[in-house]
């Protein structure tokens, strides 16, 4: 199997040695596999593919580029569908897996099929597809590092994790404990799970903020830090430094905070529109062009000089986004 | 009187609620006691309201249960934030019409189960992806914060009690009156125990289910509001936890999963012990699997106490 994806990755580098062969895309047709659309990450995600993907069809460098959404999150539904897009003759199937390895068999099918498979966000195992994967290690790692620079003196913290057995969710909380461990001025007195979700995280967090000391800062996996605020202001706490995760609530939250009594904090997460790079990257590989198996796409953060200009950019209940460009595609693609 | 006391199927939950509480605060050394009781109060408050709902619905019988209460909660929270639109002065339509919508879900869902004789629970489960979907279009992820009043009511104590919690006490205890004292009460029982008896005694059957299922609705578009108020905003996800939830409380509650027995009390003590046991196993730093295999633990545990007198 490996053998035969160096074949391939060789025949393709010697064809491009062999000249500028640009082979065209515009008869080619893309296709988005989504597992889950019911939060606003998600939804913003699929608003962005559907804006940037209409546009290259209206530009001809695609002739399709359709997207498909599961309803229950689950594996078999998923695997159902990618085998109905197979069928239907995509030459490339843009994936955002609900089991990062319960899909490789259809994964793999769909490449015997001769069909490119990019997996984003949630991705996937199966060695003949791409991988566009967020350093959430380096994300969670970040938290406590932004905070070692502002208090330096340290102080407790509380950790709000995501959802429990997901593995982004180990990841960033891995990132986070291992920093901590390099800072130990900071100790982590409480863990909650919220997954991902304001409510949930707001009902944690108020259930054990009264058995806790005083609390420096929150650390977040987003979607979560807005809830950790109300909880707080509820039991009539200090606020903490709250780090948030590019939520509109959670931006607009700390506009105001930040206009009252100057409060300071950062955010960061990653951008829904990787759904966008995932449909460059796949546009590219169909273009002849070289493509590493592994990608990993930078993750969007706010700062306090930043929140103003992100905060206008960013709709209603929508959460902070960019929209990549073909050539920010190639600059991922080259590793810049 | 003690015998008939433990005779009660409520006393566990709330026995097992008080345990969990004095072991919470045993381990800080008596520390937030008050505090956590507080929020415990504020967050149950809501599971109690859909529990209420879903007590009545498992009442009318076997097989009979509302799936669709998270999406009715989402559908609800996203009309009454975006009708009102963080204007005080649209408070009420935004409530009319929030409750109107949980209502015609109700409806919906006794259609499904009535002319289309579909199971309930495979009718409220597939009006619930319908719901859920009329919700994301509507609202397409949008968090609008509430009004400030509505804000503030959700938020209100006296004396560390939530207003809410006072409010849902006495929708219980009208709750407790409907059944034992009213027509419609009393055959949501009589359905319950035997519906083909109860058509014979000359109930109308249809009718009284009709009641359950837009009564559940009713309080779940009620739960919405008020959630999207206490946490600032709508979200799709904001119902997804009041599934499980609203049929655990109903069964660790006391009523009978077979239909044709409900108990008020004991949605209370469930609730409160639902919410403590999370906060306990939280407060001694319990990694999350250990947490959930303790919390089903705890639950059969409390069940198989409540359960073992009638078993004979």
């Amino acid at each position: 199997m490996l053998k035969k994806t160096l074949a391939c990755t060789i025949a393709i580098a010697a064809l491009m040695a062999a000249g500028p062969a640009m082979a065209d895309t515009k008869d080619k047709k893309i296709a988005l596999s989504n597992n889950y659309a019911g939060n606003s990450w998600r939804q913003a995600m699929l608003k962005s593919w559907d804006k940037v993907t209409k546009q290259a069809v209206a530009d001809g460098v695609v002739a399709a580029a359709d997207p498909f959404t599961t309803s229950e999150n689950q594996v078999t539904e998923q695997a159902a569908q990618i085998q109905n897009l197979i069928l239907q003759g995509y030459n490339a199937i843009v994936v955002n897996a609900a089991s990062p390895d319960a899909l490789n068999g259809v994964i793999k099918q769909a490449c015997d099929a001769g069909i490119v498979v990019v997996s984003f966000d949630g991705i996937v195992t199966e060695p003949c597809a791409w991988r566009i994967a967020v350093d959430f290690e380096k994300m969670g790692a970040s938290e406590v590092e932004y905070l070692a620079k502002k208090m330096p003196e340290g102080g407790n913290l509380l950790e709000i994790r995501g959802l429990a057995g997901v593995f982004v969710d180990d990841a960033i909380s891995k990132g986070i404990n291992e920093e901590v461990k390099k800072n130990p001025q900071f100790k982590i007195v409480g863990s909650v799970h919220g997954d991902w979700a304001q409510e949930v995280a707001q009902k944690a967090v108020a259930g054990i903020l009264p058995s806790l000391p005083e609390i420096k800062a929150v650390v977040t996996q987003g979607g979560d830090g807005y809830g950790a605020a109300q909880a707080f202001a509820a039991a009539g706490r200090p606020t903490p430094t709250i780090i948030m995760g590019n939520r509109q609530d959670e931006l607009q939250w700390w506009k105001e905070q930040k206009d009252k009594n100057g409060y300071e904090t950062m955010s960061v997460s990653i951008a829904p529109g990787v759904s966008t790079l995932a449909f460059w990257v796949a546009q590219q590989i169909l273009d002849g062009k070289d493509v590493p198996k592994d990608l990993t796409v930078p993750f969007l953060r706010i700062d306090q000089d930043t929140l103003e200009q992100n905060l206008a950019t960013t709709e209603k209940g929508g959460v902070a986004n960019v929209e990549y460009s073909q050539a920010d595609a190639q600059k991922v693609i080259a590793g810049k | 009187m003690r015998a008939k006391l433990l005779r009660q199927p409520w006393v566990y939950s709330f026995g097992a609620a008080l345990a969990v509480w004095l072991a919470t605060i045993a381990y800080t050394h008596g520390q937030g006691a008050g505090a956590i009781l507080t929020a415990a109060l504020s967050f149950a408050t809501f599971t109690i309201i859909v529990g209420l709902g879903q007590m009545m619905v498992i009442t009318t019988g076997p097989g009979n249960v509302d799936l669709s209460i998270p999406a009715t909660i989402t559908l609800s929270g996203a009309v009454a934030m975006k009708v009102m639109d963080e204007d005080t002065g649209r408070m009420a339509i935004g409530i009319v019409a929030a409750l109107g919508a949980a209502t015609l879900v109700g409806i919906f869902n006794y259609g499904l189960i009535r002319i289309l004789r579909i199971p309930p629970i495979i009718a409220t489960l597939s009006s619930s992806f319908l719901v859920l979907s009329a919700a994301i279009s509507y609202g397409r992820g949008i968090r609008i914060k509430p009004p400030e009043p509505l804000a503030q009511f959700a938020e209100a104590q006296v004396l560390g009690i939530p207003i809410m919690a006072i409010a849902v006490l006495a929708l219980s205890v009208a709750m407790a009156v409907v059944l034992s004292r009213t027509v419609y009460g009393r055959s949501v029982l009589a359905v319950g125990q035997n519906s083909r008896a109860a058509w014979l005694a000359g109930l109308n059957v249809g009718r009284t289910r009709f009641l359950t299922y837009v009564l559940s609705a009713f309080l779940a578009g009620v739960c919405g509001i008020l959630l999207s108020g206490f946490s600032r905003g709508a979200a799709l996800n904001m119902g997804e936890e009041f599934l499980l939830a609203s049929i655990a409380t109903v069964v660790i509650g006391g009523t009978s999963v077979a239909g044709g027995r409900a108990n008020v009390p004991g949605i209370w003590g469930a609730a409160l012990f639902m919410y403590l046991l999370v906060t306990m196993l939280n407060t001694f730093g319990a990694s999350a699997g250990i947490r959930l295999i303790l919390t089903g633990l705890m639950i059969i545990g409390v069940i198989v106490a409540a359960g073992g007198e009638e078993q004979r």
